[in-house]
């Protein structure tokens, strides 16, 4: 990692020999909720980093980066923390608005234990006497998160006070400023904030935000050292990460993969056959057209494309992808790829916070014009509107929603524009309607839906 | 003296972009009612209104500095650098072009801070946007008061009209305010009302 800062070295190299392989995070089998009594029992208790700063320098030696999307630099976060006067209240981020995700909610109950001491890593690195867990309002995830909680209490291992803080239901309830606009009682919209430094929960007063993964990275990088950490992934973006697969027959699993390991790998996409359609490209769970990668503030690539590209940033971006959150989904080829998009636009136009005109005037605009063009002999400006539109929305909200829905809609017009083609002449490919992408049913009604 | 001579052209030239640029913050400020109040124009998406009052306002401001700029070189009246930006200075009328001053000043706040809106918060740069109904006022005064030609004739007919036009659409923001929709419904009736215009065109 290339970095500025000036840090302390590292703590001492690893004092116990890290377990060896994946996953890390979950165990090999099975989805039984890991106790504290297991918990220690396979990783031994918390190390902490025993003065300010050594955390910080370790993360940045391990080259961990945010597991919530955004892919940020956890070492510049903690970093900024431990400078932050008074010092910042520390909250672990498992809303997880993405409805096409469901890894922070398997890891939450799975290893809960992980992220809370993560959260606890994170606390001390930010010199912070206070903590929040802000997770999804789930009764059962809920009930065992304050078990767990009070189970560390009970055997006096926690250094921070933990409080659990219900998240709404939302799409953008996850984006950092909504999270802090949230925790200061308001609701869950995202705000305009400084473009640098951390953000702020009154004047004067910072928020260290760490997706749950993150923490439970962090928590095994203070066990094991950040070379065990490089151990999987590339070079450039070390680790693993947990991803969210959404195979062409329909099955979803979460799942924990090294960083950089192949799209191919992953879906079970055949590289050397292609199918009768030239595009469409065979795999373990059948045919598969293209692949969503980012989930709906990512992008789709075509299926033969996707094969032959890693699950890493640095192949991604310039295609105009990202790994984003880690979801993959490969679409079958019997769905018609713009019926889906348009499925998701009209859920995205709706889940705006209503607060920039651009975003909620002009997605709505837009899912409107993407739900013609996926119907039956759509006219044949509807494209070039929706390049227009798509223009003039993006970089103008508050928050990344409008950019962020733009890019997945653009990527749709690129990757399935011999489709558009084919709707104009009235025809489609897409002879299976169920719809596939996962969409939550219900939708904002009221500003109270937001709190 | 009539017409336009070399030593004439630069007065003409600055009461011309006096006008303009008059009429266009008058479109700017009836674009940005109907842009708070998520008015629509015909034709346009909504979203495009807000657009269009960013890029009508940046072209207001070519006009008003052409109009300051001509006005400082023109010889036939003194005025400084300094008497365009700084009120009640100005040797030539300086009550009625210290308004026009305090005006640019005014109007440089809004483009500098909606410039800069990513990098400040949405409630100062909302505070700021506010002075749009001070700087517009004191605009028309100094169009009235600082040249004969506003105080009669074609030039005041066209700032009456531009006075009539803001009261009407003042009017009417005040009368949409009761009927604000909530921040969570405001997607959901947007596409309600699209969806309902497809069914109208089927």
């Amino acid at each position: 990692m290339t970095d500025s800062l000036t840090l302390p070295p590292p703590a001492l190299a690893p004092r116990v020999p890290g377990p060896a392989g994946l996953p890390r995070l979950l165990p090999a089998t099975g989805t039984v909720p890991v106790d504290l009594r297991a918990h220690l029992a396979r990783h031994g208790s918390l190390r902490y980093a025993g003065a300010p700063g050594r955390l910080a320098a370790e993360a940045a030696a391990a080259g961990l980066t945010g597991r919530g999307g955004a892919a940020f630099p956890v070492a510049r976060k903690l970093a900024a923390a431990a400078e932050a006067r008074p010092a910042p209240l520390v909250a672990g981020n498992g809303a997880e608005g993405e409805p096409a995700s469901s890894k922070d909610r398997s890891l939450l109950w799975i290893s809960p234990h992980l992220v809370l001491d993560g959260l606890q890593l994170a606390a001390e690195a930010a010199g912070s006497g206070t903590a929040v867990l802000y997770v999804q309002r789930n009764q059962r995830l809920n009930s065992q998160l304050a078990q767990a909680i009070a189970e560390r209490a009970a055997a006096g291992i926690d250094a921070v006070r933990v409080d659990l803080v219900p998240a709404p239901d939302r799409f953008l309830a996850g984006e950092e400023s909504a999270l802090v606009s949230r925790l200061t009682g308001k609701p869950a919209r995202p705000a305009y904030r400084p473009v640098r430094g951390l953000p702020r929960l009154a004047p004067g007063q910072a928020a260290l935000v760490q997706n749950v993964e993150t923490l439970a990275h962090l928590a095994l990088i203070a066990r094991y050292g950040a070379a065990w950490f490089r151990l999987a992934g590339t070079q450039a973006e070390p680790g693993s990460m947990l991803v969210t697969l959404h195979l062409a027959d329909g099955r979803t699993s979460v799942t924990e993969v090294p960083l950089g390991i192949g799209l191919a790998d992953l879906l079970g996409l055949d590289t050397v056959a292609t199918g009768p359609g030239g595009d469409i490209v065979p795999s373990a769970g059948g045919p598969v057209r293209a692949v969503l990668v980012g989930g709906y503030h990512g992008a789709w690539l075509p299926a033969a494309e996707a094969a032959r590209l890693p699950l890493a940033n640095a192949a991604l971006r310039p295609l105009g992808a990202a790994v984003g959150a880690g979801v993959v989904a490969a679409l079958p080829a019997d769905r018609c790829g713009l019926a889906e998009t348009a499925r998701v636009a009209r859920y995205l136009a709706l889940e705006s916070a209503g607060q920039c005109g651009p975003c909620f005037n002009g997605l709505p605009r837009i899912a409107a014009a993407l739900d013609h063009l996926a119907g039956p002999r759509p006219d044949q400006r509807a494209r070039a509107d929706l390049e227009r539109w798509a223009g003039l929305v993006t970089g103008r909200g508050a928050c990344h929603h409008p950019d962020g829905s733009v890019r997945f809609i653009r990527s749709a017009l690129r990757v399935f524009a011999v489709e558009a083609g084919l709707h104009e002449r009235g025809r489609c490919t897409g002879t299976d309607p169920r719809p596939f992408l996962p969409l939550p049913a219900g939708r904002p009604a009221s500003d109270a839906d937001w709190s | 003296m009539t017409g336009i001579t070399h030593t004439t052209a630069l007065w003409y030239a600055s009461r011309a972009t006096g006008v303009v640029t008059m009429l266009l913050l008058t479109a700017v400020l009836l674009l940005g009612i109907l842009v708070n109040r998520q008015g629509r124009l015909p034709g346009l998406p909504a979203f495009a209104v807000t657009g269009l009052h960013r890029n009508v306002s940046l072209l207001a401001v070519a006009f008003l500095a052409i109009h300051v700029i001509t006005a400082i070189v023109d010889p036939y009246v003194t005025i400084g650098l300094a008497a365009a930006v700084l009120p009640f200075i100005s040797g030539y009328k300086p009550f009625w072009l210290g308004l026009g001053a305090i005006s640019l000043d005014l109007i440089a706040a809004l483009i500098v801070t909606s410039l800069a809106r990513a990098r400040m918060s949405r409630r100062a740069w909302r505070g700021i946007h506010w002075l749009a109904y001070a700087a517009w006022p004191l605009a028309v005064v100094h169009s009235i008061g600082s040249s004969s030609d506003g105080r009669g004739g074609l030039v005041l007919g066209v700032l009456v009209g531009c006075v009539l036009a803001v009261a009407a659409a003042l009017a009417w923001r005040l009368s949409r305010a009761a009927r604000e929709i909530p921040r969570a419904g405001r997607a959901a009736a947007a596409l309600s009302h699209m969806s309902a215009r497809k069914a109208d065109l089927s």
